[in-house]
């Protein structure tokens, strides 16, 4: 807190030298579908006064009196110039119209956008837009957001068919992912294989790799933020589309007399209908859906209220004998509400739950299990002068997490009852960060966040003997459970254990010419849940966990350097980037550890740490009928736990082993062609190193089987990794007088059939007894159409 | 925990709708070699547990598996801690040491020594008790899929908490056993069932129950300590490698090197009660 004060006093003796000026404030729109647009930069011409839109599409800049041109632009829309007599506080609204899809008018990208991005000190960030994922090629056809990050430099996941992402060597609970800030607890749908955002209803993603934002806390890799559409407020539109996975339709359109708009996406999978047609799978069942709304409504040129909310379900079935349900949803209600034109703020409530359950007939048992969190935050932004913005604000996460409840479905069930204890939280923040201009040369990003993380009872907490949870069996080698001395009680009100954890942010870029800079950046960030999970990938049923008394907050510290440039009129840009990073308090489990229906989730675990470094390269072709980028990444991530308190060497002999996620090499291509008015053609090159798995080094019979003996963890490797996909999409005639427009994508994924291994088993065979390697490959060459219509 | 590895199989199933899987040749590494001790002294409801037998190997490389791991010319005893009886296993130059002379009580703790190669190896372990097989039924209902025949044995948990079960079903004609084993945490005090059904697996030359198929059952009382072991051996053993398998690790046992300790030995020393039984399906 100390540290929070001493931030606002630096801060506000550069409010008191701030000379007197004009301010012009508005909001940017798209002038087709009045969808305010992110990240859009203002810019008075010939200076360095210039500002890029917020979440919001709300800018504001401050300049002395004078006639000036105003330039707008943003990512393949017309490039806006307007002049402007500034004498007094002027509200001036733009709409930007996107570029023309013809030949003849490619895709120019501002000289302002690539200014500002050369000039500020944000890095370690990935922006993809929902027309740029659209276009790549897709497994069965299904866009997906978080496959296409995953073709940037510094981030990769666990294979094909495996949940969620991994950024910078980090785990996958470690990724704060937001959709329209509320908190997603799983991103996939089917297991791993499709993502939960529904591109038709995303607006914009925005990945924090590092350099993370004093707004944002709570993880310790990345930030992943996802903003829905507000819905078209100038014409009703129906878009929709078939692909050999799922169906999607939207429609969106303004409400009451244009002051606002509306939008309601849905999109289901439909293999469960084939399902029930075919013989051998009628019982069974295997389908996704989800459902995204969003609608705002402008109540006076200072307020706008919005509204989001989503709520997706899996659902798979097997004849009778288990039944799995599992999802997210969220709702957030938003007040925008404009102070001056200086001051722009924004509150929100949110709610966010991820719940699944299990019926397992075989046993006559119901298995369910949720995270329920609600939000409260208030943020501002204060567009001080024409060298300093400021963000600050505060929220409060209130945790609910029930890890378990178990029941049995019959009278004949063996089944007792069972709840774990319910686990009680609250998490605080506040924030202040500070974007600063020094001079032409020179910009400084600074923040502050102070966190808070009371773990409250309305459960028991036991206490060891000697304060062990886990004990080393020095004798055999091996951690056991630790004795139980005591169980204390704590009321609901009362707290078991507060963290406070200080996180300083810092940034800076330092400009060689308009055309290159070097920046660097420090981030530290605390963690306080933890996903539960000792498999190899995570599934939708591990389970979080939050800090409390034995399990302490991940801490992070990550370091990055990185080197920018524009080349031959910013048709191409080369950006470079060094990361080092460690975590502290990274749990991990003693062999055999039982996460699942257990009170006392400290007898299976102990504390370690990570670390993780590595280069990243990005060169992209931004302009022309080719368009694209090479990535490459080269990189290590490894973690080691010793035995601390607990004794002994620890997890794998207490030695540094490779996480699941270390990739040293890892490589994707990306390209678009633009043959003409009717096809573009995709390509997807990837190429990485194995993941790190662990193989037996010997075997012996006991029990008439043949025992794998394992060593040394995660020692060994998968075979490489590599595909090619590709695509092309058509765009039919366009008739003039139909509103109707359709696209075919017709996509080939793996064109060349790679047998890539997503595991290798080693096991016994049934009929020679003899030992063997299999391997299991999940996509083999997958082509697919997909027909996108919009009305 | 019992319930959950078998939903790990039901999740690969899902999985597998999409997968394909094929054998290929892989280099493993080569680890050391050491003595493996298999001493299962299982006292059979109803007879007198005298006879009993204690197998002595060594471990071999993964692949290139030697034919003879048999060890010879060790020497091995066990001692009942209470009584300091002395039981000793003699020789029979195949790598089995037998014993005509055991003595089993419930409860009562037992030692075992091997010294092989002037290294001397000790255990210890309490002969766990089981209850006794309510009864056996046949069923298509039941189990996973709904179409096949499974068998089920029933019995009662007694209304102590922290009794450990292990169950072995062998197929007459198969190569091999299958093991299964489930804590009472769930399920305390109840009737307890625990199923065996083969699915249609051609990969893995498995083929369902038809009539007239011969089950050998099995059911062991363990100790918490070998539930452990054997729960994480034949997950290993069954989902080696998965997806959603745990991140695999060496299973160390209870028997202990004195003299040299990081000459651990692999197996386990268990005293077990256990109830045997087959059923043929009608």
């Amino acid at each position: 807190m100390k540290h929070l004060f001493l931030g606002l006093n630096l801060l506000l003796s550069f409010i008191l030298s701030a000379q007197q000026t004009h301010s012009i404030r508005g909001t940017i729109k798209d002038s087709n579908n009045g969808e305010t647009l992110l990240g859009a930069t203002v810019f008075i011409k010939g200076t360095s006064i210039g500002t890029v839109t917020n979440e919001y599409g709300f800018y504001s800049i401050t300049a002395p009196q004078g006639q000036y041109i105003l330039t707008i632009s943003y990512i393949g829309y017309q490039t806006l110039s307007e002049s402007i007599y500034l004498e007094k506080d002027e509200t001036l609204n733009f709409e930007l119209t996107e570029q023309s899809t013809s030949l003849e008018e490619v895709v120019i990208i501002a000289e302002e956008t690539e200014q500002i991005s050369i000039k500020t000190p944000e890095m370690s960030v990935s922006k993809l837009n929902a027309s740029t994922i659209k276009q790549m090629p897709a497994v069965m056809g299904e866009v997906d957001v978080l496959k296409s990050i995953q073709l940037l430099p510094g981030v990769t996941n666990n294979g094909e068919g495996s949940s969620g992402f991994n950024v910078r060597g980090g785990a996958v609970d470690q990724n704060l992912v937001l959709l329209d800030e509320a908190i997603i607890y799983n991103t996939s749908h089917f297991f791993g294989f499709f993502s939960v955002f529904n591109t038709d209803a995303i607006k914009d993603i925005k990945l924090y790799k590092g350099d993370i934002p004093a707004k944002y806390g709570g993880r310790v890799s990345s930030v992943l933020d996802v903003r829905q559409k507000d819905g078209n407020s100038k014409n009703f539109v129906l878009t929709g589309g078939m692909g050999l996975i799922s169906s999607r339709l939207a429609v969106e359109g303004p409400i009451l007399k244009d002051k606002g708009s509306f939008l309601v996406a849905g999109r289901s999978s439909y293999a469960h209908l084939f399902m029930k047609a075919s013989e051998d799978f009628k019982d069974d069942k295997l389908s996704f859906y989800d459902l995204n709304l969003k609608t705002n409504y402008e109540l006076n040129k200072n307020n706008r209220i919005y509204l989001s909310g989503y709520f997706g379900r899996d659902v798979f079935n097997l004849s009778n004998f288990i039944q799995n349900t599992y999802g997210n949803a969220t709702g957030n209600i938003r007040w925008n509400h404009i102070f001056n034109d200086k001051l722009f703020s924004n509150l929100s409530l949110i709610y966010s739950k991820y719940d699944y359950q299990i019926i397992l007939d075989f046993v006559k048992m119901d298995w369910i299990a949720n995270i329920i969190n609600y939000n409260l935050k208030y943020d501002f932004k204060y567009y001080l002068n024409d060298k300093i913005q400021l963000d600050f604000g505060a929220s409060g996460i209130g945790y609910n997490l029930n890890p378990g409840e178990i029941s049995p479905t019959s009278e004949t069930s063996s089944i007792n009852y069972l709840k774990l204890d319910q686990n009680r939280a609250i998490e605080c923040a506040l924030y202040i960060n500070a974007e600063h201009n020094i001079n032409e040369k020179l910009s400084l990003q600074y923040g502050l966040r102070q966190s808070q993380f009371s773990r409250f009872g309305g459960q028991n907490i036991a206490s060891y003997v000697n304060n062990k949870p886990v004990v080393y069996n020095s004798k055999l080698g091996i951690y056991e459970k630790g004795v139980i001395s005591d169980e204390t009680f704590y009321e609901k009100t009362e707290r078991i254990k507060t963290y406070n954890t200080f996180e300083p942010r810092l940034g800076l870029s330092y400009q060689f010419n308009p055309r290159s800079s070097v920046k660097a950046s420090y981030t530290k960030s605390a963690q306080y849940l933890h996903l539960l999970s000792n498999t190899v990938s995570v599934t939708p049923l591990d389970v979080w966990t939050p800090s409390g008394t034995y399990i302490k907050p991940q801490i992070s510290n990550q370091f990055a350097i990185g080197y920018y440039k524009n080349f031959t009129d910013n048709n191409y840009s080369l950006e470079l980037e060094s990361y080092y990073k460690t975590i502290n308090n990274r749990i991990d489990y003693i062999d055999g550890a039982n996460l699942i229906g257990n009170n006392n989730i400290e007898n299976e675990i102990l504390n370690g740490e990570a670390r993780a470094y590595g280069l990243e390269v990005l060169f992209r072709k931004n302009k022309g009928t080719f368009t694209g980028w090479l990535a490459y990444t080269l990189s290590k991530s490894e973690q080691r736990t010793l035995g601390g308190q607990a004794g002994g060497p620890g997890i794998n002999k207490g030695l540094w082993y490779n996480t699941p996620q270390d990739r040293t090499h890892d490589i994707s291509a990306t390209g678009s062609y633009k043959l003409n008015s009717k096809w573009t053609f995709n390509s997807n090159l990837v190429f990485q190193t194995g993941r790190p798995v662990t193989y037996p080094n010997g075997q012996y019979t006991y029990e008439d089987l043949s025992i794998a003996v394992y060593s040394n963890r995660n020692e060994n490797r998968l075979p490489s990794y590599h595909r090619l996909d590709i695509s092309a999409n058509y765009i039919p005639n366009k008739k003039t007088e139909t509103k109707w427009k359709g696209e075919w994508v017709f996509g080939i994924y793996n064109i060349y059939n790679r047998q890539n291994a997503a595991s290798i088993a080693f096991r016994q065979n049934n009929e020679t007894g003899l030992n063997e390697a299999s391997r299991l490959s999940i996509f083999g060459i997958i082509p697919s159409v997909t027909y996108n219509f919009k009305f | 925990m019992k319930l959950f590895i078998k939903s790990t199989v039901i999740l690969l199933t899902g999985f597998l709708l999409f997968a394909c899987e094929d054998i290929i040749e892989v280099e493993v590494p080569t680890g050391k070699k050491r003595l493996v001790i298999e001493a299962s002294l299982d006292w059979e409801k109803g007879t007198t547990g005298s006879n009993q037998t204690i197998k002595l190997r060594t471990s071999t490389p993964y692949f290139n598996i030697d034919t003879n791991t048999n060890v010879t010319g060790a020497s091995v005893k066990v001692s009942n801690t209470r009584t300091n009886d002395i039981f000793i296993f003699s020789d029979q130059n195949n790598g089995s040491y037998t014993t005509t002379s055991f003595v089993p009580v419930i409860g009562d703790t037992y030692q075992l020594e091997v010294i092989y190669n002037n290294e001397t190896y000790t255990a210890v372990e309490t002969l766990t008790a089981v209850p006794a097989i309510k009864s056996i039924s046949q069923s298509t209902k039941g189990g996973l899929d709904d179409e096949l025949l499974e068998v089920n044995i029933y019995f009662d948990d007694p209304p102590t908490e922290g009794n450990n079960y292990m169950t072995r079903y062998h197929e007459t004609g198969d190569l091999f056993p299958y093991f299964y084993t489930f804590p009472d945490e769930f399920t305390n005090g109840n009737e307890m069932l625990d199923f065996y059904e083969k699915l249609d697996n051609p990969d893995n030359n498995q083929t369902p129950f038809q009539t007239g198929d011969i089950v050998y059952i099995n059911l062991y009382g363990i100790s918490e300590q070998y539930y452990n072991f054997m729960n994480l051996l034949i997950n290993q053993y069954y989902n080696g490698g998965n997806p959603f398998s745990v991140v695999a690790a060496e299973i160390k046992g209870n028997c202990i090197n004195v003299t040299t300790p990081e000459n651990y030995a692999f197996g386990y020393f268990r005293v077990t009660e256990v109830v045997k039984t087959n059923y043929t399906f009608q």
